[in-house]
């Protein structure tokens, strides 16, 4: 199964430096599950002051500068790993630096996702960004937990929904490397060092009304670029989008 | 030599923005393009002064600045540097007259205005890199040390270059939203300097002036935007007003302002700015009320009517809507702008002009209690000393009034 490791830490108790102050522990967790073949992607984030925000209540797309929701802690990098099952994902994370630094939030990918095909270098003339697709999962949480005990209702709204979003990725075309949905932020699992001891935590690294749903890595000329590219996405009508420049 | 020392201050008025504009065009280096442009400008003082003002001023800042900007670089080792040098080195040639150099600053103020950068860097990069404010000047004028605006200056200058935000001038398809959101920008500034001009310290430089100056050259790099030319004009009608706004440190009222010392020329050139047919956008119509005011030689002559009316052409906001009502209540009586106003309680309660409003129109129906207890609701909240001044005044005259 494919998990995805949110690292999440207080931007401001870290160093501004590529990697957060822990660059050989570091390159040894990536050498180690890279050759295991745990690690299939990943890349740390720019600050949240490099952050851009799309919101689109009525259509238009109204962009503000920032992440998608205030919290303590911030997204600061992300993992795609391939463990068997949640426990081993949680061992995997548990062994990351960031423990030290902050959280990581370990969360499943939904079912089907293929292997990432990230091309190591940059096209020339692009940049990368993280396109974190959020939104206000309250409902469908609840009608995943009404679903645990009763048959699915008839006419369900999603293949619509999905065909959106299959429109959006052929508009996207080269601008998009690859994109998957996450299960429901209820179902994450938040792994921290307390006092040098892993602790885990149930639920996402931080409660805010709109969660991470999924995300599309993005390789794009510029800014408005990826801006064109993430308010034409569906849910930029009901949700928000979140751009975050890759550490180049 | 003086007359040298002038021609470098008109010289940085027009060519400022130019410079910038060009350098950061030319090496792609926001804090480098910065750095040199006020090297050139430093240069030039003794420079001209000895040789007298070059024939082509822009054409010889730009090939100072050019010049200090390429030392600088070579001193820099990264391979990426000496190829981007190696490409800029191409064009050594200067260009003879100031019209041969290309005027970049729509660019640059599309850039400084990018919606992805928070609003108050917005406003102090603008204030920067094309109005050439320096950040302690900058600083000065929204009340901030030094040091918060330098790293506000340095986090929008990373965050362009980090996040990719493009140094362009808008494709068709973005352009009516993003001269919408420069114009937001140039009107928050005229609306922040105006609100401090009239505050306890007179000595900070005045934004609204740098605002009036920007919207102009804006206006000229645009001239098809309708919508630019009412705002310059909305600047201008608010601005005539000026020099009758505060007497002694006190915030002096519309209706008690002496008209005599309206700026007129302003008035008329606003006016003219306006002779454009309908449809109006809102910047339009706020300027045409704020023509209604100037035109008005007493207070008793303003066309309160057609104000009222005019506010139902902009989207209603809450502080539309309730001056709409004092415009109402000026036409046809405080008995039928007071429900409006109560109306907005919910929207408007920390705003000090919705205290001071409905503490006008109770006083004007004769509920002096109710007046009194608004106005100490509104002394509480006003911006600066001149208006908590002016509004314990109208609480004292009320006070004598009732009795009290």
């Amino acid at each position: 199964m494919k998990y995805l490791m949110l690292h999440t830490v207080d931007e401001s108790t870290l160093p501004e430096t590529e990697d957060g102050g822990v660059g050989e522990e570091l390159t040894a967790w990536v050498d180690e599950m890279s050759a295991r073949g745990v690690l299939l992607d990943g890349a740390r984030l720019r600050p949240i002051a490099d952050a851009t925000t799309v919101r689109a209540p009525s259509g238009s797309p109204l962009v503000t500068d920032g992440p998608f929701a205030e919290t303590k802690e911030q997204v600061a990098g992300y993992d795609v790993i391939d463990c068997p099952d949640l426990d081993s994902a949680v061992a995997v994370a548990a062994s990351h630096p960031t423990t030290g630094l902050g959280a990581i939030e370990v969360r499943a990918f939904d079912d089907g996702m293929p292997d990432p095909e990230v091309p190591d270098q940059v096209a020339e003339g692009k940049r990368r960004y993280l396109m974190l697709v959020c939104a206000d999962m309250r409902r469908a949480m609840a009608r995943e937990a009404e679903a645990d005990t009763s048959e699915p209702a008839a006419g369900d709204e999603s293949d619509d929904g999905e065909d959106e979003i299959d429109r959006w990725i052929v508009d996207a075309g080269a601008r998009r490397i690859y994109g998957w949905p996450l299960d429901l932020p209820d179902r994450a699992v938040t792994v921290r060092r307390v006092d040098g001891k892993v602790v885990t935590t149930d639920g996402p690294f931080a409660e805010t009304k709109e969660q991470i749903a999924g995300y599309d890595l993005l390789e794009c000329t510029d800014l408005d670029d990826a801006l064109a590219v993430a308010s034409s996405h569906p849910v930029a009508g009901g949700g928000v989008i979140e751009l975050r420049p890759l550490w180049a | 030599m003086p007359r040298s020392d002038v021609a470098v201050a008109l010289s940085f008025e027009q060519s400022w923005g130019r410079l910038v504009a060009g350098l950061i065009g030319w090496c792609g280096d926001w804090d480098l393009a910065e750095e040199c442009a006020a090297e050139a400008f430093a240069a030039a003082v003794p420079a001209w002064e000895a040789s007298g003002i070059p024939d082509a001023p822009l054409a010889w800042l730009t090939t100072v600045a050019r010049n200090r900007a390429r030392d600088r670089m070579r001193r820099r080792t990264t391979e990426s540097v000496k190829l981007a040098l190696a490409s800029a080195a191409e064009d050594e040639v200067a260009a003879a007259e100031d019209e041969d150099i290309p005027d970049e600053r729509l660019r640059l103020i599309f850039t400084c205005c990018h919606p992805a950068l928070p609003m108050p860097a917005r406003v102090a990069l603008t204030l920067r890199t094309l109005g050439g404010l320096t950040p302690a000047e900058i600083a000065r004028a929204f009340l901030v040390t030094e040091q918060t605006m330098d790293k506000r200056l340095v986090r929008a200058r990373a965050k362009i270059k980090h996040a990719g935000i493009p140094y362009r001038v808008p494709p068709p398809e973005l352009w009516a939203e993003r001269v919408e959101g420069v114009l937001a920008v140039l009107y928050l500034m005229f609306n922040e300097g105006y609100a401090a001009s009239s505050g306890d310290s007179l000595l900070r430089i005045d934004v609204s002036a740098e605002a009036i100056r920007l919207t102009r050259s804006l206006v000229d790099l645009i001239p098809g935007e309708q919508e630019a030319r009412a705002l310059l004009a909305l600047l201008l009608l608010t601005d005539a007003r000026r020099p009758a706004r505060v007497r002694d440190g006190r915030a002096v009222p519309l209706a008690e302002q002496d008209r005599g010392r309206w700026d007129l020329d302003q008035v008329a050139e606003g006016a003219r700015l306006l002779e454009a047919d309908p449809p109006w956008g809102p910047y339009a119509v706020q300027a045409r009320i704020a023509l209604c005011h100037d035109v008005a030689a007493r207070p008793e002559d303003t066309d309160w009517g057609a104000i009222a009316e005019l506010y139902t052409l902009i989207p209603p906001t809450p502080v539309i809507e309730l001056n709409r009502a004092v415009a109402l209540s000026m036409a046809h009586g405080p008995e039928v702008a007071l429900p409006l106003v109560e109306a907005l309680a919910g929207d408007l309660a920390d705003y000090y002009l919705y205290a001071a409003t409905l503490a006008d129109l109770f006083a004007r129906l004769g509920r002096s209690a109710e007046a009194a207890a608004a106005l100490a609701t509104a002394i509480e909240q006003a911006p600066t000393g001149a208006e908590r001044r002016l509004l314990r005044e109208r609480r004292d005259a009320l006070l004598d009034v009732s009795g009290a």
